[in-house]
């Protein structure tokens, strides 16, 4: 069978290599009806397998980590991100680490990303859980607990006294949202490549353990909603992707039916929404060059500094949205502001980050 | 339309108990742990008595069939259904035993299982002193996931004077069940 080819005998602090990170071979025996649409290993998926947290090895060491988290961005809002210079590599490649707000999010950009073609080298994505921390993951478990309760329309009968209790800072993360609703919900464009190029501004340290290099907090504000179109489907779809299942993991019939109903307004939305990200992200780079330009031939801000593109304003069809809009475009040029009144303060501090990045260049 | 998947199911056990190839058990256990992912499948599951399938499992010689059938276990015991069923199918001792087993992915499956398990008739059960005292233990391993999940169920799952009196315990008892490998 499939055994895992175990490495290390390392134990699961983070920052060792897990044994449950390295890649299990195909399994090549399987009957024809278990099939599935792509080969799988052998394994079995719980909840203590699952994370927020994502462990990308084989990114090549490029100084591709804007890249990288921009595409894994684009399955939901992310926390925070660093690399991982201590864990073991290949050889040209660097190890990074993400976490996701929502434990859904991760769960789609791990099925999207795996074993994916990035700048020429295969990504291994797997789920880090070594990463929680005890609170995140009580609160990883209560979450599955709502969710069977809703979905098999029961009210858990044991209330667990200390989990509500020192939960004062989870709040709503763990309630609404995507994580199991299979709701399309409202496309959010919020988050995205176009803010992440401002995030640098607000940079914010969390102070993880194990001192790693830590880059600044990517996370969006009022997106609730994080997982956007995706989940809609795979909300319903996870259970059922699951490494050992064969494409014939549900029969053809329900299969349709999946893609069929959730799917509309989802992927509609999707493609304009990333053509309109990628044309906002080319025009604010475009701005960013001018105003560092700006900034090097002239100190007075005033004149081209801050000139950032106008975001081209949108109606989307309704009052609500077009207020989270408005809000969202404010942050956004407050973010914007910061970034070019920083640069014109002390313009090293902001070209600092990638040089050493291209240190790391070979 | 969801004839079909019963069906698929079906033929998942047919093969599960028809075949000699421990390869094929495993790789259909496996399949079958997965489906156990999702609440859509509880009722068809429990139809085909799968939950006797993974508890049986529980006592193989095969770590690997042990893993995967408590990993199925993990998957649905939080519906109320499979709870109560599991309960009264004494499922509790096969499943605090596997809290022994060297396979960090059994004893994971293990510890979160008997916490989903708990009820306020099953806690004296799932709570036992043995297994406090193995939680305190596994608190302190050096695997981060396991001391993490020991933690919350201790904070959790049990009262304060129960970590104490296994505390006091196991400073008399220099045996306990060993942590697993990895």
């Amino acid at each position: 069978m499939a055994a895992g080819s175990s490495s290390s005998s390392g134990s699961g602090g983070p920052g060792d290599a897990c044994r449950h990170h390295a890649q299990l071979g195909v399994c090549e025996s399987r009957a024809k009806y278990r099939e599935g649409r792509r080969p799988r290993a052998v394994k079995v998926y719980t909840i203590n397998l699952e994370s927020r947290y994502l462990l990308i090895q084989g990114v090549p060491a490029l100084g591709v980590m804007k890249e990288l988290v921009e595409q894994f961005a684009l399955y939901g809002a992310i926390e925070e991100y660093h690399a991982l210079d201590e864990y073991p590599a290949e050889q040209f490649t660097e190890v990074y680490l993400i976490k996701f707000q929502k434990l859904q999010c991760a769960r789609v950009a791990k099925k999207k990303m795996d074993e994916r073609s990035f700048f020429g080298s295969l990504l291994h994505v797997c789920y880090a859980p070594e990463f929680e921390t005890v609170q995140e993951t009580r609160e990883k478990l209560q979450d599955r607990r709502k969710y069977i309760a809703k979905a098999t329309n029961q009210r858990d009968c044991f209330v667990l006294k200390k989990a509500e209790g020192p939960k004062k800072t989870i709040s709503k993360n763990s309630e609404g949202g995507c994580p199991w609703s299979t709701s399309g919900s409202h496309a959010t464009s919020n988050w995205g490549p176009s803010c992440f190029t401002t995030s640098h501004g607000v940079s914010h340290n969390t102070g993880h353990p194990s001192g790693n290099r830590h880059q600044s907090l990517f996370t969006l504000p009022q997106d609730d909603n994080g997982c956007a179109e995706t989940s809609g489907y795979f909300g319903q779809n996870t259970s059922l992707t699951g490494s050992v299942h064969p494409g014939g993991c549900t029969p053809p019939t329900p299969l349709m039916q999946q893609r069929t109903v959730p799917i509309d307004n989802g992927v509609e939305r999707f493609m304009p929404r990333t053509t309109h990200l990628q044309e906002r992200k080319r025009k604010r780079e475009e701005g960013n060059k001018f105003s560092l330009i700006g900034t090097s031939a002239d100190n007075t801000e005033v004149i081209i500094g801050p000139q950032l593109p106008e975001i081209p304003k949108v109606d989307m069809d309704d009052d609500s949205l077009n207020t989270s809009a408005t809000l969202i475009r404010s942050k956004l040029k407050e973010v914007a502001d910061s970034v070019s009144r920083t640069s014109v303060e002390k313009p090293e501090s902001s070209s600092a980050k990638p040089l050493v990045k291209q240190r790391r260049r070979i | 339309m969801e004839l079909g998947r019963l069906e698929y199911l079906q033929a998942l056990v047919t093969e599960f108990q028809a075949t000699d190839s421990s390869e094929a058990k495993e790789q259909v256990l496996a399949n079958l742990a997965n489906f156990a992912y999702d609440p859509k499948n509880y009722e068809y599951l429990r139809q085909l008595q799968v939950l006797d399938l993974f508890l049986d499992m529980l006592t193989e010689e095969s770590e690997t069939l042990v893993e995967f059938a408590m990993g199925g276990l993990c998957n649905l015991c939080l519906d109320r259904a499979n709870k109560d069923y599991i309960l009264e199918a004494n499922g509790v001792e096969p499943i605090i035993n596997c809290l022994s087993s060297s396979n960090e992915e059994t004893v994971m499956s293990a510890v979160t299982t008997l916490m989903y398990l708990t009820t306020p008739q099953s806690r004296q059960q799932t709570t036992a002193l043995p297994v406090v005292e193995c939680m305190l233990r596994f608190s302190l391993s050096a695997s981060r996931r396991l001391s993490n999940l020991a933690t919350v169920f201790l904070e959790d799952y049990c009262t304060p004077r129960q970590v104490e009196e296994a505390r006091n315990l196991s400073k008399h008892t220099a045996v306990g069940i060993p942590l697993p490998k990895d």
